[in-house]
Order: C-alpha cells, then sequence, then structure tokens
C-alpha cells in the first residue's frame, strides 16, 4: 500500500511538471476557462434564466476541467507513445494502471486551476460571482465529481492504448461528452434518445449534483438521488475498469499496440 | 555457465486485416520457431537484416510482446503469465532517442524510474548520483534531456538500467546514430556492465560491433536463427574460404566475368577506378588465384590478402543479396 501510494504521489510529481511546460496545456489550462466564461457569458446573458451565472461560471469551469484532463489524460498515453517512454512504465514492476492513476490525479489536480480562473475571470470582467446555496452539500459533491472524472479518464485512458489512433479518439471525446453530460446546457435539452446515454456516464449526474447546490429549490431528496446514482455509477465504472484493465493489457501485448510502428 | 534466457521454438505472427465486406487476413510470422539460450554474464548479440525479426525477439523477452507459440523464459519465468518476476530483475534500452521524458531532467528521469521500480527514496538519491556518474552525465544531471545530446540519452537510458541493478540488460541497437564517440563511449559502457556480471543481449546492424562486443552472435533472416556461434565460430564456417583484393589496370573489358568464371572462385566485389580496378574475390583456399588471375592478366598492380570477417559470413549466411 505504502509503494502504491509513493507511485502515485512520484508520478502526480512528475505528470505535474511534464504537463505544466507544454504550450499547449497552459492553453487549455489558463486561456481557454477564460474564453470559455466570455463566450457562455454572452450566450446566456439575454437568456431568460434568472441563475444563469452559475451555468457560466459551471458550464465554463467544468468544460475547461473536461478538456484538461481529456487532453492530458488521454493524450497522455500518446506522448509516452512518442517519447518511446510507454513501453517503458508499461514494463516496470510498479504496474500500469497505478501509473495510469497518478497521471490522471496529478493533471485532475493540476486541472483545477481551471475552474478557479473561471470564477475569477467571471468576477473580474462581468463582476459576477456565484452564490453556493448549500455550501455543505456543495464540498462532497465537487470532491465526488473529481473522483468521477478520475475514474471516466482512466477507462477512456486505457482504452486507447489498444489504439494508434489517439489523438482522433481524444478529439472525438471532448466536446461531445461535454454536451452529452449537460455542462453548458442541461441534459434534459437533449434529444429523448440521447438521454440513457447521457444518464449512464456519471459526469451528468455531478454537473446535475454540483449545479443543484447553487439552486435554493433543489432538496434534499434530488440531491441524494444524483449523489446516490452517481456514486453507484462510479462504482460499476471502477469495477468494470478492473475486470477490463486485464483484458487489455494482454491486448495490448498481442496487438503491439505500445509503439509507434 | 547459469542459462538466464531458454528460448525454444518461439514465433510471432503479425496479423492484418484488410477490407470491409470481403476482409483478407495476412499472417506474417516476424519471428519463426527460434531456439537459442543465454547465460549468465555473457553479452549475445542478434545480427540481421531489418525485419528479420530481431526487435519482436527483444519485446517478447522484455515482456512487451506476446508469443503466438514457443517457450520463452527470463530467469526462469515464462515471460507471458509470470511476467511481475521477471520485470524488476530485467531492463531495456531501446536505440535512438526514445525512452526518457525529455522535458524532465537526467536526475528526475531517474528519481521517476527508481520509484516505478520499488527503489526507497533514501537509497534512490545515492544510487541516482552513483549511476550518472558511472555513465558520466553528473555534469548535466539537472539539465532537461531535451537538451542532452543523442549519445547522452543513450547513456541516460542505460542509467536507467543500473537503477534497479538488473540482472539483464536488452539493447536494441544501443549505438545507432551515434558519431563515432559516442558509439566507442557506449561500447564501453557495456563493457563495463559485463565487467560488473550483467547479462546483456543486444541487437545491432554494425558487424564490427558484435565482432568486438559479443561472446555468442545469432544471425537471423526472415524471423528464423540462420547460425548461432562465437564469433570465430561464425568465421569457421567460411574456413575453406580466402579473400584477396587485387589492384589490376584497366586492361580487358571483360576481366570481371572471366575471373567470376574460374572454378574455386565464390564472390567477386568490383570497383571501378581511374587507372586501377580493385577486385575483391573471395574464393576456396585450395585454389591458387593469383596464378589464375596472372593467366589472364599481367597488369596487377598490387594484392593483399584479407582477413576473414563477420561481415563475409554474414553476407555469405544471407546468400550473397546485401
Amino acid at each position: 500500500m505504502r509503494n502504491a501510494i509513493r507511485i502515485i504521489l512520484g508520478t502526480m510529481r512528475i505528470q505535474i511538471k511534464n504537463s505544466f511546460v507544454r504550450p499547449m496545456y497552459r492553453f487549455c489550462l489558463i486561456v481557454n476557462p477564460i474564453g470559455n466564461t466570455i463566450l457562455l457569458y454572452y450566450m446566456f446573458r439575454n437568456s431568460s434564466m434568472s441563475n444563469f451565472m452559475t451555468y457560466v461560471i459551471l458550464g465554463a469551469g467544468l468544460s475547461s476541467l473536461w478538456e484538461c484532463i481529456c487532453f492530458s489524460s488521454v493524450g497522455d498515453i500518446n506522448r509516452e507513445r512518442w517519447y518511446g517512454t510507454l513501453p517503458v512504465i508499461f514494463c516496470a514492476p510498479a504496474g500500469f494502471n497505478l501509473i495510469v492513476l497518478g497521471k490522471i490525479i496529478g493533471n485532475t489536480v493540476l486541472s483545477l486551476a481551471s475552474m478557479a480562473i473561471t470564477v475569477f475571470t467571471a468576477k473580474l470582467l462581468f463582476g459576477a460571482g456565484i452564490q453556493i446555496a448549500n455550501l455543505p452539500g456543495f464540498i462532497p459533491a465537487f470532491l465526488m465529481a473529481v473522483c468521477t472524472f478520475v475514474v471516466i479518464s482512466q477507462v477512456f485512458a486505457y482504452l486507447l492504448t489498444l489504439s494508434r489512433k489517439t489523438t482522433l479518439f481524444m478529439n472525438c471525446l471532448s466536446i461531445p461528452i461535454a454536451l452529452v453530460c449537460g455542462f453548458v446546457i442541461p441534459a434534459e435539452l437533449l434529444p429523448d434518445w440521447l438521454l440513457p446515454l447521457s444518464y449512464s456516464l456519471p459526469m451528468t449526474w455531478a454537473v446535475k449534483l454540483i449545479r443543484g447546490t447553487f439552486d435554493v429549490n433543489f432538496t434534499g431528496k434530488e440531491y441524494l438521488l444524483c449523489f446516490t446514482v452517481q456514486l453507484i455509477e462510479v462504482l460499476l465504472y471502477t469495477i468494470a475498469f478492473q475486470l477490463l484493465y486485464r483484458i487489455i493489457e494482454r491486448e495490448v501485448k498481442i496487438k503491439a499496440s505500445l509503439e509507434l510502428m | 555457465m547459469e542459462q538466464v534466457i531458454y528460448v525454444e521454438n518461439l514465433r510471432r505472427d503479425f496479423i492484418k486485416t484488410k477490407g470491409l465486406i470481403r476482409r483478407k487476413r495476412t499472417v506474417t510470422a516476424a519471428v519463426d520457431g527460434i531456439t537459442f539460450d543465454v547465460r549468465r554474464g555473457e553479452i549475445f548479440g542478434i545480427l540481421g537484416e531489418n525485419g528479420a525479426g530481431k526487435t519482436t525477439t527483444i519485446k517478447m523477452l522484455i515482456t512487451l510482446l506476446t508469443p503466438t507459440s514457443g517457450v520463452c523464459k527470463v530467469l526462469g519465468y515464462n515471460t507471458y503469465g509470470e511476467e511481475k518476476k521477471i520485470r524488476n530483475r530485467i531492463n531495456f534500452i531501446f536505440g535512438g532517442e526514445m525512452g526518457v521524458y525529455r522535458r524532465l531532467s537526467g536526475r528526475d528521469n531517474l528519481q521517476y524510474f527508481a520509484n516505478l521500480y520499488h527503489i526507497p527514496m533514501a537509497e534512490a538519491k545515492r544510487k541516482v548520483n552513483e549511476v550518472l556518474e558511472i555513465v558520466g552525465l553528473t555534469d548535466k544531471a539537472d539539465a532537461l534531456a531535451e537538451t542532452y545530446s543523442k549519445g547522452m540519452i543513450q547513456r541516460l537510458q542505460i542509467s536507467r538500467g543500473l537503477m534497479n541493478d538488473a540482472e539483464i540488460f536488452f539493447m536494441d541497437e544501443p549505438t545507432i546514430g551515434l558519431d563515432p564517440l559516442g558509439a566507442r563511449t557506449q561500447r564501453n559502457l557495456i563493457r563495463t556492465l559485463k565487467e560488473h556480471g550483467k547479462t546483456i543481449v543486444l541487437t545491432t546492424h554494425y558487424l564490427y560491433e558484435a565482432e568486438e562486443l559479443c561472446d555468442r552472435i545469432a544471425i537471423m533472416n526472415k524471423g528464423k536463427i540462420v547460425a548461432l556461434d562465437t564469433p570465430q565460430g561464425l568465421k569457421d564456417l567460411l574456413e575453406n574460404t580466402k579473400t584477396i583484393e587485387l589492384v589490376i589496370k584497366h586492361s580487358m573489358t571483360n576481366l570481371y566475368e572471366r575471373i567470376k568464371e574460374i572454378s574455386g572462385v565464390r564472390s567477386v566485389e568490383f570497383k571501378e577506378g581511374e587507372e586501377n580496378d580493385i577486385y575483391l574475390i573471395k574464393y576456396d583456399r585450395d585454389l591458387d588465384i593469383l596464378s589464375e588471375v596472372l593467366n589472364l592478366t599481367c597488369d596487377i598492380t598490387s594484392f593483399s590478402q584479407k582477413e576473414l570477417t563477420l561481415e563475409d559470413v554474414f553476407i555469405h549466411l544471407m546468400g550473397d543479396k546485401v
């Protein structure tokens, strides 16, 4: 257990160092949330919604957070492939799953800055703050959302070791997931046939839950429902991942997909 | 000597499918039923052309690829299914500028790899300094790896291998792209590793390097081992062959063909010069080649008997197509 924690912490440290020196990552982390906040503000400004700033800040913050995590955690597999370090970490005694987990947690911790930048931009440019109606509910909801992002990113990152077309899949994941999970526009506005997909992703519940903590009309029963469904889905994804990762590791060794050629 | 690698009838197929409706499946045997063993403390070379199956063999040995069939054991354990028992006792180095985090310093790279190999923190710090000293990177330890030369990156990779005190090093073309000085430093490091009792399996394209470093060499062609012996043993395969270099003035137009027709001549390489042409002739030991050529022309300017090299053996085994 001590070894596992050391590997995760060591990988997080290296990941943060490695990520922050990349200009593209810095763009996603700093410029993207500012741009998203400005765009969403003008999109929602004339809407009839009274709490539109909540949508602006949460939408911009969560989208930027997701993009950072998606582009770095999932894209990391490709970067490791280009560096030629993917076979090295795959064959390391530490275990590939722990290393990937460390990378994703590192990215997530660093990416949380994008949320803070969003709040700061909204305050600075539009003088708009956010009022958390249910602060004791917000903290576990936010932590749960972070866990959700970590679990989902890990599933995607692992699945993408099977393919060399990581960049293509990464781009396919970024915006569709943000839309389907209701980061910007409520998931309820999606067509009926898309709702099962939306509700099967724990991020949808994470967004719903966090947004609920800003709404005075969001009841305790609704909070509990969202939290429970999200928790169950996260657990299901974790179990599925545990089963999948052995299959994926075997497949990677059969398909020889860890390197460029 | 103790056997540390045992490979028997090892095969690795790569399957490609093409087409959407009529899917066409092509199976290519990258490694086709090879058998060999490696003993503790020796430098074992694998030679072959591009696509001969050298790298695929190494990848199966380092637990990166699953064999299609056959036995592939490292330190007594199967490389598929028992990977965990092998991974902390081996290390591998791929040629070129890959295999390290270029945006981290050499020291950070090594400290991270120490972490991945479960080396306690205090020991890791000491070991990082120690291995940096061995590979001569102490001065550049805190510079980003992206500022390193190719040779320095290769040395950093070797130091990564030293971190976990690996018993076996697998090196895939470790001197590829290095300048002569860098390649020599690398070869000296490989010798130092052997002196420290490490077993080394290396692939290379450079025949003189294999000859200089390896205790035994396997020559691969199209996924199969076509010869396996010590460098001298391999040369003995051509013990009945001698090589002579003749410098002959331009005289006859068809001299090359006439020499080739001499009974006992195995091969002739011809290089045209301004006044003189150079003929490199491989012939049967019993043949008096000088007399035979003098029967054809008296314009021989000079001649020298050549020592048989591993390259001659390699070319012979590849069917002279190289």
